[in-house]
């Protein structure tokens, strides 16, 4: 088990390293002279040459690669093309807006994908029901059930406020109304996707003898469903939350996009818009990490849940 | 043809694309032609009302079908190029190759799909080309893993082993013996790649990265209409059930031949 954790440590470690590098000279050899996208076009010669030695741009691209890595290693992710602002505090403010969206989503997937396929009175007339949602939540882009939902919640019901976002100490209440509908576009993919490993994975185990025995001593449908059934077929299920943590990104970035909420996929796709490099390469490595770590994280969750595959052999 | 399903994916698709085609035909209006009359409401003049440069809604949603279907086709079709021979000699080969190559695809699996479309897009420019080739380098590594999985399988069968008893050389066994029993798979793979090739296409340039404006495109008309969802609901809300339609029609044909 411990090698196995450090063997994918070194792994996320070296990804890290490649990903970054292969972001910095990229960015820098494609998107042109960011001295001249910081000034406009009609820039002077002078001012263009003063401000690329402020910044440093003149120097060769593998010395401006290592100074990015020393100071990101230390915390300094230099400051932003367009507000001047230090990158590390702009991204600092926008870790836990994503997060929480992230976790919510994920809770709100898996728990519905659970429950709406182990409930016995539903599994047979229901079904197509259940069915229908999945594909509906695996199809239809995210984009398309957000823009939905402001039409009809806030455009037409007046329901639910249509963008924006309020920090907890504006009030639970509000914070939580902003949340629900962002939370209910990100979910939608993953619940759709949760249920059909799920509902594969529980009708192989029903088949079970184990849930013979239980069925046999007279317990109730429900018990034997929730209480001996579905511990069993989860299994798979929190595989696939971290091999799906990249996807959960996009549409982080996504539905981020849509509600205008202050996380971490705006910050990129702003920066992205006005080619702030600095804020786009830091959040775009820190999202490649983050998400590396993540599936190391369900690798080890797995590996505590699941003795066969600590030692592969 | 496993499963009744597939015949309304089919169907969908046939017509889909038959919009596609006929589009020229099918437009009740020039789609790239503004007017006075801006984000009008439905009427006789303009089924699904005008966008905010009075341009009539329902020849732009048309005329986007012909620009998702090439971007799906063509990423489906550059992910399956690179994915069936990643999987089919990692599967086949086992050994080092294939440690080194599954390697390679979980890697390449857990990475962030959209924002690395992001990325690269932004750097190399979006046109019809750069988003075929950055939709399929994003998109490969499912086909090659389940590609890897089913090789896997075959390559324990009796008339594999048949055929490497007979001294029949790597290639010659991947490409007479594996790959036919790979083909299904990979054919309903290659639908469902074609429906997250559009679903990823239409995000793209829901966030502004798809091909430029004024090409009628589903993603951008979605996210130009957004703003005016209060005046003309159908300027956002006709091009995203289009494009749902278009994933879900190629989504339903892959996932009924499973």
């Amino acid at each position: 088990m411990l090698r196995l954790i450090v063997r994918r440590i070194l792994l996320m470690l070296a990804i890290a390293l490649a990903v970054s590098a292969l972001l910095f000279f990229t960015v820098t050899r494609l998107l042109g002279s960011p001295a001249e996208m910081m000034l406009g076009q009609d820039a002077s010669p002078l001012a263009i040459a003063r401000l690329n030695a402020q910044y440093g741009f003149d120097r060769p691209a593998v010395i401006q690669y290592l100074h990015w890595l020393g100071g990101a290693l230390t915390g300094d992710l230099g400051r932003s093309y367009t507000t001047q602002q230090s990158v590390a505090a702009a991204i600092a403010a926008r870790v836990p807006v994503t997060l929480e969206l992230s976790l919510w989503s994920v809770a709100l997937a898996v728990t519905a994908a659970v429950v709406s396929n182990t409930i016995p009175a539903m599994r047979r007339p229901l079904q197509g029901v259940v069915t229908a949602v999945n594909l509906v939540g695996i199809t239809v882009p995210n984009f398309m059930l957000g823009v939905s939902l402001i039409f009809i919640l806030s455009v037409k019901l007046n329901l639910l406020p249509s963008t924006g976002w309020v920090p907890w100490s504006n009030g639970i209440g509000a914070h939580l109304r902003h949340m629900i509908m962002p939370v209910l576009t990100l979910s939608a993919y993953y619940f759709g996707a949760f249920s059909i490993v799920y509902r594969a994975e529980y009708q192989a185990v029903i088949q079970r003898p184990f849930i013979q025995v239980a069925r046999a001593k007279g317990l109730g449908e429900w018990r034997v469903a929730f209480r001996h059934a579905a511990p069993n077929a989860i299994l798979p299920v929190i595989t696939f939350v971290g091999i799906s943590i990249g996807q959960l990104t996009g549409g982080a970035v996504v539905t981020e996009t849509i509600f205008s909420m202050p996380g971490m996929g705006r910050l990129f796709v702003s920066s992205i818009e006005s080619r702030d490099f600095p804020v786009m390469l830091a959040v775009g490595m820190l999202i490649v990490v983050g998400v590396v770590f993540a599936n190391l994280l369900a690798d080890i969750g797995y590996g505590i849940v699941n003795p066969q595959i600590r030692d592969p052999s | 043809m496993r499963r009744p399903g597939c015949w309304i994916g089919v169907s969908l698709v046939t017509f889909v694309a038959a919009v596609a085609v006929a589009a020229p035909a099918l437009a009740p209006q020039n789609p790239y032609a503004s007017g006075v009359d801006m984000l009008a409401l439905p009427s006789a003049a303009h089924w699904l009302g005008t966008d905010d440069l009075g341009r009539d809604v329902l020849s732009r949603v048309i005329y986007g079908a012909r620009a998702s279907l090439p971007i799906g086709l063509g990423g489906a079709l550059v992910a399956t190029a690179i994915g069936v021979p990643i999987g089919l000699i990692a599967g086949t080969l086992r050994g080092a190759t294939d440690v080194a190559l599954a390697a390679l695809i979980d890697l390449f699996i857990a990475l962030p799909g959209l924002v690395l479309a992001l990325i690269i897009t932004v750097m190399v420019g979006a046109n019809l080309r750069n988003l075929i080739l950055v939709l399929g380098f994003v998109m490969w590594p499912p086909v090659a893993r389940l590609v890897r999985g089913q090789a896997l399988a075959l390559r324990e069968a009796l008339f594999v082993e048949a055929a490497r008893a007979m001294g029949g050389k790597p290639l010659w066994i991947i490409w007479r013996h594996i790959w036919p029993g790979v083909l299904p798979v990979v054919a309903a793979q290659f639908s469902i790649s074609v429906s997250f090739a559009i679903f990823t296409s239409a995000s793209l340039s829901f966030l502004g990265l798809g091909i430029p404006p004024p090409a009628a495109d589903w993603g951008g008309m979605v996210r130009a209409g957004y703003d005016y969802l209060a005046i003309n609901p159908w300027f956002s809300l006709a091009p995203g059930a289009a494009v749902s339609l278009a994933v879900m029609a190629f989504y339903i044909i892959g996932r009924s031949f499973r």
